[in-house]
Order: C-alpha cells, then sequence, then structure tokens
C-alpha cells in the first residue's frame, strides 16, 4: 500500500513527514508512528469513546472513527497535550479531586469529552453534561463523579484551596 | 482491527467529487463524516478500493434561506451544526430534534445530514468482525443468497436506523443527487427501498449534495425509543406532521423508522386522523390500524412483538403531542 | 466462638488523623495526564504481534488443521497449535476444589484438563485452535485467514435444561448426561423448619449470560526470551495465582515468573484467573524468543471473557405468620458452558450469602452445573450474589406482603446482630445491619413512599451480607506488605495486591500513613511487579481492605517501632510513650516534646552506626478457615415503570453500607457509585443474547449498559461497626453493595406493579411487559375472586 506524508500537529507540536498508510486513523497513528500512548484503543467503532481528542475547534473527536489523511495539515489536543508544563488543566484537577478516576482505562477519553464540553459550556447544565458525555463507556464510576468533577472544574481552583484549608 | 487496504482520496470540490465518482463510482465509498464508513470498513462489510472523502467540499457545507421560507440544506453539513442552527430549530423543529437523537454527541461532532441519510442497514448477524461472521452462513450482506432473519426471504431485512429522514419525508424534503453534468430532485420518500441490501435509489457514481425543505406551518413532532439516551440508534421512532389546532387536523402524515428495512409511511391511520381529528377515540383506531401496514417485522436487536408494540405506542404518543401543541 | 479480640481502634473515639479523609488517588495526576502505562500502551524492541485462531462451531471435530501456508506467510515468526501444548492444562484455581473441600468435606470438581488449545474436537465458539505471530497485526491477521480448517460438526447443545434429557448431545464424555457437578448444601435444620413453618412460599428467577464489560479488553505481553525468565504484562486481579498455575506448565519454579500488572482497567471479577490468551503468548514467545503481544480485538473480548451464564433459581421460604423467617431452600441450574471449572463453588456462595442477614433455622442450596455448547462461565460483578439476592429479596417482598407486613419491619425482625453465629458456624464479630435498614428506611423516605405511590411507580428495600477475606477458598489468605522509609520521611509501601480501580494502593497508603502520622501524600506505592512486591494473593474476595490492609499497617508498625528507638532516646523518653501524629513524634506525657517525623527518619538513618529502615508485616486471617468479618448492607430503590414502552427510570438508590470503619470516603462513594451502576446494568440490561451459542450483540454498542442519562441519584451512608478484626475497624465495600442494589431494584419494579415477581433478569422492557400483563391478569382474577 502506498505510504503518504502528512503534517499534523499535535498539542502545539508539528510532526513534519508523518509517513502513513492510507487505512490509517487518526488513533493509529497517535500511538503509532506518534507514540502518544494516552489516547487509548477501545472499541474501535465508536461505541466507547476511549480514544477521544480535541480537534483544532474543541470538539470531541473519535480517533479511531476517521482516517489520519484526513488531518493533514491540522492541529489536534490529545490527554497529554491538556496540562501546561507545570500544571494540570481545571477538568483534571477536578477528576483527582472528585475521585472520578477509577481504573483509569477510560478515564483520557472521559476527560477529552469533558474537555470540549466545557470548550463551548463552561458551566454546563445536567442536561448538557449527560449529552456530551453519553458516548463514553465507564463501568468503575458508574458517571457519577465524572458529573460532579464536571460541574465543578469551573471553580476547581478555590475548592482545592479551601479544601487544602488555605 | 484494521481497516481494510484501500486508496484514500480527498476532493476539494464537488466537480472533483463528481469526477472521481463517474470514473471509479463501482469501487468507491463516500467518506463525509466516515463514522458509518468506517464503521463497515472496519469489520469488511464494505472493502472500496477507494475512499473518498468529501468533508471539505465548502458546496455542500452551507445553510441557504429560500425565497419561500424554506431552507437548503448541504448534505456534508455536520449534525453538530445543524442541530445548533437557528433556522432549523425555529422552522423545523421536529428535524432538529431527530438530529439531536442521532448517536452520540462523539458521533453528530463529526457525522453529516447526508451520511445519516445514506446510512447502511444494520443487522447483528453481519455487523460483527470477519472472523465472528466465520460462525455463520453467508448472507446477502457478505455475498450469499439468505437472510438470517427470515430465512425463507429472498430480500435482506436489515434495519434502517436512521433517523433524521423520518421528519424530512413528512415534511416533503427534496433531495438533489449529483453525477457529473446531472443532477436529479428525488423527493426522500421516495429515495428508500425496502431492501436492506439496495436501500436506497442512490446511484454509484453520484452524492446526494442537497435537502431541500419547503415551508411548514403545521404542527410536527419527532419521538425516538432506544435502549439508552444519548448514544443508541433508535428502537422504533417516529414522525409526524398535522395542519391545523387542537382535534382538528386537515392533512396528517405519520412515519415509522427503524423497525424495517425502510421508513414506513402510514397512510390508513393517517388519513383516519385526518378524516376524523386528534380526538382520543380516533386514535384509538388509528392505533388499531397500525399493524397492518408495518409488514412482516423481524428479531432484529429488539423483538418483533415489541417493534409491533412501540409503532402503535408511538402513533399515540405523537397524535397526543400533536394535539397539545 | 474465635478468641474474644478487641478492635484495633476504639469506636468512637478513635484519634485518626489520616484514615476517614478523602484522600483523592495517588495516582490521579497519572491517570488523567495520559501518563498511566496500560498493558496495551507497552512496546518492547523486537515485539511481535500474536493473533489466536477461534472456533467458529459450537461443537465440532477438527478433522483437519493445516498451518502449512500461514508458516509461509513472509512476516510470520511463529505458528502454534496444540501440539505445542501437549499435555498442558489451563487449569486455573485447582487450590479452591481443595480448600473447599477441607472447609465443607465436599469435593466441588473442577476439571483439570481444559486444555490451552481444542485438540481434536472443538466445543464452543470462540475456543482456542491456533496462534501466530507476526512483525505486525496487519500480518498476523492475514495468516490467520491462511489457516485451514476442516470441521466435522457435531450436534451441539445451547441450553442446560435441554442438555441433560435423555439423549441431548454430549458435550464431554467424562461427564454423563451432561452434569459435571451436582450438589446439595444443608445448613442448620431445613427439613423440621420447613415442615413447621406456618407457611412457604417459592418463585422461579433467571438470570443471563454477561460479560463483565470492563475498559480495558483482554491482553497479554510475554516475554519469554530467556528460558529461565517468564516475564508477562497483563491487567489482572491476582498475579499470585498467575505464577502459580504458569510456571508448572513451562516447567518454571514461581518466582522465575514475573507478572508485571502495571494499571488494570477494570476487572469485576472477570480477571482472576489465567486464561487461554496468556498461555497462547507464552508458546508465541518461547517460539520466537521474542515478546510477543497478544490483544482481544472488538467481539473477540466477548467469546473469551468468561462471566455469568443462565442460572435458573428455584426459591422457596418458609416462614410463620408473625414473620419469622425459618428457612431458605433454593436450587440453581447453572449454565457451566463448556468447560465446568469453579461454577459450582461460586454457586455455593452464593447459596450461603443469602442466608448471612436473617436469623433462620435452616438453609439448604441444591446446585447442579450443566455442561452445554456456551462460553465457558466463571463470575460477573457481585458473583451469582447478584441474582440469587434478587430471587431472595423478591419473595421477602411477597411474604411480608401477604401477612400484611411493611418488608422493612420483615428484614428488621429477622436481621441478625453482632455476635450471631451463622448457619455453618460463622460468627459476626461486627455488625451493623439493623443501622443499615433503619438509616435507608429513614434517608429514602420509606414511610411516606411505600403503597402510597402512584401506579408504575415503585420503591423497594434489600439487604445483603458480604464476606471479606479468601481463607477457605486456599490454604492460606496472606497478604504481606513492606514499608521503606526514606531518611528524608518519604514511606515506599511494597504491595502486590493489583489496583483494578478500586483505589486500594491509596488505602494501603494512607494506612501506613495513620500508623506513622505522616500524610498519605508523602508515601508511594511499589507494586504490580511480582519481582518487587512481597506475597499477596490478589484482589479478590474482598480481601483487599482487610488482609492487604492488615498486611500494610503491620509493617508499618514495625517501620514505627524501629524509628521509635532513636525519637525515644532523643525525647528521653521510652519507645511506648511517643505518639505518631500530623507529621510529629511526640511524648504522650507531654506533647509540647516532640520532633518533626522527618527529623526522626533523617536522624535515624544517618547515625553513626548505619541503621536501615524496612518494616516488614503480614496478615493471615487467624481462624483455621473461613471468614473474619463480614460487611452488611441494605439499601431502597426507587423506580418509575413506563408501562407503554416497558422501560425503567431508576429515580433514587439510597445505600447504608456497614463496611465497619471508612477509610477514605471519596474511594468508597466511588466504589459504592459504580456498584449502584453495575446492578442497574445487570438486572435492567446487560445480555448477550445467543442464537445456537453464537452471541449476537458482541460489541460495546449492542451489548447494553448505562450511560449518563440513565444513572439515579444515589445517596450514600457509612454505617461503622468497627469490626476487631479489621485494620482500624475497617471489612470492605469492594461487592458488598453490589449485590444489593441489584434486589433493591428489582424489589422496586415488582413494587411498582403491584407486587407481581419480575421472574427474570435483566428486566428488559419486553419482559416488563409481558410481567405487566401477568400483574393485570393477577389482579382481575383476584377482584373477580373477590
Amino acid at each position: 500500500m502506498a505510504k503518504h506524508l502528512i503534517s499534523l500537529t499535535i498539542n502545539g507540536d508539528t510532526y513534519e513527514d508523518l509517513v502513513v498508510s492510507d487505512n490509517q486513523t487518526l488513533l493509529d497513528v497517535i500511538r503509532g508512528e506518534v507514540g502518544l500512548k494516552g489516547t487509548k484503543r477501545g472499541c474501535t467503532t465508536g461505541a466507547c469513546g476511549v480514544c477521544t481528542v480535541n480537534d483544532a475547534n474543541g470538539d470531541a473527536i473519535l480517533s479511531c472513527m476517521t482516517h489520519v489523511l484526513e488531518w493533514d495539515g491540522e492541529a489536534i489536543t490529545t490527554i497529554e497535550g491538556l496540562a501546561d508544563t507545570s500544571d494540570l488543566d481545571a477538568i483534571q484537577k477536578a477528576f483527582v479531586h472528585y475521585g472520578a478516576v477509577q481504573c483509569g482505562s477510560c478515564t483520557p477519553g472521559v476527560i477529552m469529552s469533558a474537555k470540549a464540553l466545557l470548550n463551548t459550556h463552561p458551566q454546563p447544565t445536567e442536561e448538557q453534561i449527560n449529552e456530551a458525555m453519553a458516548g463514553v463507556l465507564c463501568r468503575c464510576t458508574g458517571h457519577v463523579k465524572v458529573k460532579e468533577a464536571i460541574r465543578n472544574a469551573h471553580r476547581i481552583e478555590e475548592v482545592v484551596s479551601h479544601a487544602a484549608g488555605d | 482491527m484494521l481497516l481494510p487496504d484501500h486508496q484514500y482520496v480527498r476532493v476539494d470540490s464537488l466537480k472533483d467529487c463528481l469526477k472521481s465518482l463517474r470514473e471509479n463510482g463501482e469501487r468507491t465509498h463516500v467518506v463525509a463524516g466516515g463514522t458509518d464508513v468506517i464503521f463497515n470498513m472496519r469489520l469488511r462489510l464494505f472493502q472500496p478500493d477507494i475512499a473518498l472523502s468529501i468533508r471539505r467540499i465548502a458546496e455542500i457545507k452551507q445553510v441557504e434561506e429560500l425565497a419561500d421560507g424554506g431552507l437548503r440544506i448541504g448534505a456534508g453539513c455536520r449534525l453538530v451544526d445543524l442541530a445548533e442552527n437557528a433556522l432549523i430549530n425555529e422552522r423545523y423543529p421536529a428535524f432538529a430534534d431527530s438530529i439531536r437523537a442521532v448517536a452520540s454527541s462523539h458521533i453528530r461532532n463529526i457525522a453529516t445530514l447526508g451520511g445519516n441519510i445514506c446510512l447502511k442497514t444494520r443487522c447483528w448477524y453481519t455487523n460483527n468482525s470477519e472472523q465472528w461472521r466465520q460462525g455463520v452462513k453467508e448472507c446477502f450482506k457478505t455475498d450469499g443468497d439468505l437472510c438470517h432473519v427470515i430465512k425463507s426471504s429472498s430480500l435482506c431485512h436489515a434495519i434502517n436506523n436512521a433517523d433524521t429522514p423520518l421528519p424530512l419525508i413528512v415534511l416533503g424534503a427534496v433531495l438533489t443527487l449529483q453525477r457529473e453534468g446531472e443532477s436529479r430532485d428525488v423527493p426522500i420518500a421516495d429515495f428508500y427501498q425496502k431492501d436492506g441490501m439496495d436501500h436506497t435509489v442512490l446511484k454509484a457514481d453520484e452524492l446526494v449534495t442537497h435537502v431541500t425543505l419547503p415551508p411548514c406551518a403545521d404542527r410536527t413532532v419527532f419521538l425516538k425509543i432506544a435502549a439508552r439516551k444519548g448514544m443508541d440508534f433508535s428502537q422504533a421512532a417516529i414522525a409526524a406532521r398535522a395542519s391545523g389546532t387542537g382535534t382538528k387536523a386537515g392533512e396528517v402524515s405519520l412515519v415509522l423508522g427503524s423497525i424495517s428495512m425502510a421508513p414506513i409511511v402510514l397512510h390508513e391511520p393517517a388519513r383516519l386522523i385526518a378524516e376524523q381529528g386528534i380526538t382520543d377515540a380516533a386514535i384509538e383506531q388509528a392505533e388499531e390500524k397500525v399493524r397492518a401496514e408495518l409488514g412482516e417485522l423481524t428479531s432484529l436487536y429488539a423483538r418483533a412483538g415489541y417493534k409491533a408494540h412501540l409503532a402503535k405506542v408511538l402513533v399515540r404518543r405523537a397524535l397526543k403531542a400533536l394535539r397539545e401543541m | 466462638m474465635p478468641p474474644e479480640i478487641k478492635p484495633q481502634v476504639p469506636k468512637d473515639n478513635p484519634g485518626l488523623t489520616v484514615v476517614g479523609q478523602r484522600q483523592p488517588r495517588l495516582d490521579g495526576a497519572d491517570k488523567v495526564s495520559g501518563r498511566s502505562v496500560f498493558t496495551d500502551d507497552v512496546v518492547l524492541p523486537g515485539m511481535l504481534y500474536g493473533k489466536i485462531l477461534r472456533s467458529t462451531h459450537a461443537h465440532a471435530r477438527i478433522k483437519r488443521l493445516d498451518t502449512s501456508k500461514a508458516e509461509a506467510l513472509p512476516g510470520v515468526k511463529a505458528v502454534v497449535t496444540a501440539a505445542h501444548a501437549t499435555g498442558m492444562s489451563a487449569n486455573s484455581t485447582d487450590s479452591v476444589a481443595k480448600a473447599s473441600k477441607r472447609r465443607t468435606g465436599k469435593t466441588i470438581k473442577l476439571k483439570t484438563g481444559e486444555t490451552i488449545f481444542a485438540d481434536d474436537v472443538v466445543t464452543y465458539i470462540g475456543e482456542e485452535i491456533a496462534a501466530v505471530a507476526a512483525l505486525d497485526e496487519a500480518t498476523a491477521t492475514k495468516a490467520l485467514e491462511l489457516i485451514e480448517v476442516e470441521y466435522e460438526p457435531l450436534p451441539a447443545i445451547m441450553d442446560s435444561r435441554r442438555a441433560v434429557r435423555a439423549g441431548a448431545p454430549q458435550v464431554n464424555e467424562e461427564f454423563p448426561g451432561n452434569v459435571w457437578s451436582q450438589d446439595i448444601d444443608n445448613y442448620g435444620d431445613p427439613d423440621t423448619a420447613f415442615d413447621e413453618a406456618d407457611f412457604i412460599m417459592e418463585s422461579k428467577f433467571e438470570a443471563g449470560v454477561t460479560h463483565n464489560l470492563y475498559a480495558e479488553f483482554h491482553v497479554a505481553l510475554v516475554d519469554f526470551s530467556r528460558p529461565d525468565k517468564l516475564k508477562i504484562w497483563t491487567p489482572t486481579q491476582t498475579s499470585y495465582l498467575m505464577q502459580h498455575s504458569l510456571a508448572p506448565a513451562f516447567g518454571l519454579s514461581v518466582n522465575q515468573v514475573q507478572i508485571i500488572h502495571l494499571n488494570t482497567g477494570g476487572a469485576f471479577s472477570g480477571r482472576g484467573a489465567v486464561r487461554p490468551h496468556h498461555y497462547v503468548a507464552v508458546l508465541l514467545s518461547r517460539e520466537t524468543r521474542r515478546p510477543v503481544k497478544v490483544f482481544s480485538a472488538g467481539d473477540e473480548e466477548f467469546l473469551i471473557g468468561r462471566a455469568l451464564g443462565k442460572n435458573r433459581y428455584k426459591t422457596r421460604v418458609a416462614a410463620d405468620k408473625d414473620g419469622t423467617l425459618r428457612a431458605f431452600d433454593m436450587t440453581c441450574e447453572m449454565d457451566g458452558g463448556a468447560v465446568g471449572n469453579e461454577v459450582g463453588y461460586f454457586g455455593w456462595m452464593a447459596g450461603l450469602s443469602n442466608a448471612w442477614m436473617f436469623d433462620l433455622q435452616g438453609n439448604r442450596f441444591q446446585r447442579k452445573v450443566i455442561l452445554t455448547n456456551q462460553r465457558p462461565n466463571f463470575l460477573g460483578h457481585g458473583g451469582m450474589m447478584v441474582s440469587s439476592n434478587c430471587a431472595v429479596q423478591q419473595l421477602l417482598a411477597k411474604v411480608a406482603r401477604s401477612l400484611d407486613m411493611d418488608p422493612m419491619d420483615l428484614l428488621l425482625k429477622n436481621a441478625v446482630e453482632q455476635g450471631h453465629t451463622g448457619l455453618s458456624g460463622e460468627v459476626f464479630a461486627s455488625c451493623g445491619l439493623k443501622e443499615c435498614i433503619e438509616t435507608v428506611r429513614r434517608e429514602s423516605g420509606w414511610d411516606d413512599k411505600y403503597d402510597k405511590l402512584p401506579p408504575y411507580h415503585g420503591i423497594g428495600v434489600a439487604v445483603g451480607a458480604m464476606a471479606a477475606g479468601a481463607k477457605g477458598a486456599f490454604k492460606h489468605d496472606t497478604s504481606a506488605a513492606m514499608v521503606r522509609v526514606g531518611e528524608d520521611g518519604l514511606i515506599t509501601v511494597y504491595t502486590g495486591i493489583p489496583d483494578m480501580g478500586q483505589g486500594t494502593h491509596t488505602t494501603m497508603a494512607m494506612i501506613a500513613a495513620e500508623v506513622l502520622g505522616i500524610d498519605a501524600n508523602d508515601v508511594q506505592l511499589v507494586a504490580g511487579d511480582t519481582d518487587l512486591t512481597p506475597i499477596d494473593i490478589g484482589a479478590f474476595a474482598q480481601r483487599g481492605t482487610i488482609t492487604t490492609g492488615n498486611a500494610a499497617r503491620n509493617a508499618a508498625i514495625d517501620a514505627r517501632d524501629q524509628l521509635a528507638v532513636y525519637a525515644a532516646e532523643k525525647l528521653e523518653t521510652s519507645v511506648d510513650n511517643l505518639r505518631f501524629a500530623h507529621g510529629q513524634v511526640s511524648r504522650v506525657d507531654d506533647p509540647q516534646q516532640s520532633l518533626p517525623f522527618k527529623e526522626v527518619t533523617w536522624g535515624t538513618l544517618n547515625s553513626m552506626e548505619g541503621r536501615f529502615v524496612m518494616g516488614r508485616g503480614f496478615y493471615n486471617s487467624p481462624l483455621p478457615y473461613g471468614t473474619t468479618s463480614w460487611s452488611f448492607d441494605a439499601q431502597v430503590a426507587e423506580v418509575i415503570v413506563d408501562p407503554e414502552t416497558g422501560q425503567i427510570d431508576v429515580l433514587k438508590v439510597t445505600v447504608a453500607h456497614d463496611l465497619g470503619r471508612t477509610i477514605n470516603p471519596l474511594a468508597v462513594e466511588g466504589q459504592i457509585d459504580g456498584q449502584v451502576f453495575s446492578a442497574m446494568s445487570q438486572v435492567i440490561y446487560e445480555e448477550l443474547v445467543t442464537d445456537d451459542g453464537l452471541f449476537l450483540n458482541p460489541s460495546r454498542l449492542e451489548y447494553k449498559m448505562p450511560r449518563t442519562y440513565e444513572m439515579p441519584e444515589i445517596a450514600h451512608f457509612m454505617i461503622e461497626s468497627n469490626d476487631p478484626y479489621g485494620p482500624f475497624g475497617a471489612k470492605e465495600v469492594g461487592e458488598g453493595p453490589v449485590v444489593v442494589a441489584g434486589a433493591a431494584i428489582i424489589a422496586a419494579v415488582s413494587n411498582a406493579l403491584g407486587g407481581t415477581l419480575m421472574p427474570e433478569m435483566p428486566m428488559t422492557p419486553m419482559r416488563v411487559l409481558k410481567a405487566i400483563r401477568a400483574s393485570e391478569l393477577e389482579k382481575s382474577q383476584s377482584q373477580s375472586a373477590a
């Protein structure tokens, strides 16, 4: 099969001259050629959400459901790109603080889905949370603390410093 | 499961797209959002030589207001954008509801209207991996000549699970199908065929480019029943429309989906309501007329008896909802 | 009676500073950043990709198996079949049988000959036939397609009821009539109880086929390139049992097998044993002398993920008119699938656990494990106890209704209390069951709702008990831990218990921190690698908190005692006059005199003579066999049933769980949430639909679990009965709630339908509609009778 050279910007880093083939998905290349393993391989048929990344608009995208060639020249964010070098993103902090993480296998996809929601709705309603998160599978948490973390992400700094007794 | 070997081709204009389809249509699958195509390719149900990406064709990504008060919607529009579109929500609320009911927000972020209209029929005897399918005989979908769900049938009974066509049918939407140098308009009501294999009239060299919605001042409603909210295909869904107000209804249309190979337009129940109005007694009579129009039902994804039951429930609920509008 | 033992800390004023605090997971930041490594993320130099060819027939003779074309494909490095695994058995928990015999005097049959690959005959769809290792996944997949198998189909038997009829096809000739095992256990005197009781009520109940559906699929990465060292990366609940199963199969000693379970993406009782894919990966790595990864993709996971099979219960309860429950008698036909293995043992546990909550005269549990050509079955989340409790608790609600008694009063009247000795000799050293019942009654608003709700709106209650610890299932139930003290005051706990998400590593850190009087964030864990960690049987049977927790506590005490020598010298007092708390070591008699903990560690480890502080600790139940501690639980569920669609909306679940002591409320709530979710999922949604042994819905889309919209409000109440055996009084919250939530939901649905018993789980909309018709019939019959 033919190989192609593409450029892909992931978490602000531009990977020039990535060698990919026609039948690779975005997920295959993120995990394989690029070697970022935070984005998980799940059902690869669109039903579990563990492979979710964000596109340049900040939308939640299932990386298993799209040709990598579709993304030539585009920019995406994966779970590794959420935090800056010194600090976790608010949604990541909220997940830790509210116990929204258990086994952690679905967590990257769940957080990237939540991040996409918060990009447009910093203080989402219950309905908006349910809608944005219905596409992800999580057996451990039953989604309960995940929703709590999303509801409170906008004020996490305050909550954490309060909990620390500041 | 890797995708099968194929060539990915991206076109940035409608012209290039139609040219490519003319040249290679028979061995091409069009990829708009890709959620349905990649799913089917993953399972080796589609093994095209070419995956033709149309995601960047600007001409099919617009929503235009028409002079008559209708809308012309590009088939390449993402469902998420249409669900949020003010004009659609204002003029065609049932259609907007059907868009929001499709799959999960993840899917709607990339899936397109054209993709949902063309959604491949589904069957749980085929929608599993190639290795899994070694355990069942070849059927119509896998180059055999039998249907697992209705063994005596000469047709594939896979389910048409698309939600958005239902309100489009009651709204009288017209699809624009283009091939190189040619364009035809097909009412969406005539787009589907009662055959799980060959489920639309779309030809291999054609592309659904636009959906044209005539103005509608009538009451409309879309209802969906699924195992779970927010991510599932329908077990049954309905779109309904009625003119008039209250119990008075001059024109009525009812379309059921997800229980057969194609959407089902309910003639007799609609006629009955149009004649008698949306009264409790008429609704009860209309319900009794539903089963006869459903044809042979299968136990794909839900038991046949349950689908027949849900059809009645949906007719009742839709009519009552219309009455309240 | 066991020896009178004193709780480790007082019930009401335990003086704890770390235990009881809301402690976020120590690995939380790694998990939210994508840094946590799961097995599928590991790529080793020279790694090959393995794929397994599986049977497409439920029962067939393999007439011909030709792998030559696959072997010839460029890039294929090895093809293995039954010929490479001669004499090898995929037996998992042989010791269960032996220990069970010790405990009950009864033999539980376990097949010792389950093969790695089908040899000659396949007995279920998905059974391993051959495997390949290749340079990449695409080549491995292609190679599978080149393997030629010719089958001669044999008559297959799919239904356990038909399997026991005369003339039914035989799954395994060693088990005539397809009966794998048949047992009756009598505890107490059920015969007299049933003879003398005022009345008897009975019901039938069925539970469908499931999958555990964890987020991480089955995967094994094996490096057996050195003949004397077998390294396996895999998600598991028990590295210990894996070592003990794999070592003899490959001619190694136990510690030549290194199990690395970096992170385990959920387990829910589904990863408690070695499975064929582990052996297959080892064989491929042995053949190629290169690392090999075997990943089960998509629907393959459902073929090999062993969970619950079809179970059919017949339940009888003997009771008196005053509401005294006298005895249970449950019969269960269990579909063991093609290999019965441990299924009978799990049935026995269900039969025992049905009765733990009540002061009964007798309990009988009859079970028959039947072989069919279905996938071999194992455990679901909560084992068979989820379904058996559904059967029992619904029936109890019916008993109450027949006596015109509130079910709460019936449960309270019969509930056991601390000190009670159960029918099989178990003694409840702590028990908060009555407090659990009273709590959910109050907090759910029960008295304002029961029988006062509108039609199709129901409320139900259920209770349960769960044994914590595995003594009896194995010869011993040992966990060990080591606590290394750094000179800077940072502590490292070494533990062999896997954390599959339940948070047990953070629990261990908190326990060590409590003993040493430091912040749990100053503790790090070394876990998930048998080369580094001490013995631990694993994370099952609710043994983590009580067994490994006590081990961690003992190790921390050992470390603390070593540090106390220096501190006592500096504070000019004796070692038993010291208190370790809030990062300080102070004199008990004069708290003003203190040293920072970090100064003590620095001083100890930088002494002239040189010292090293490593605390050692282990724990094994002090009883000769059997559990020391039981959790108790009561829950109320409220539901609305849509009488038109048959869909069930769970509105709220109120949970009161007697866990002995809450170590980490944040984690406990998470455990309860997850178990309510799982139970609800099992009783309403989850079912593998089969057609002739073929699963029709083996996918994350079509095998339904609830998602965000379906989740009810959950109220948690932690009842602290301060168990004398548990670390700081703690027992378990690993599976106690899951076996009650399902029963409470089903009781609520039954209540919504006017008391009609729900005969089957999951309660799919079709079945609910059927039950509604049955309830209407009951109503009209009782009206016409009146």
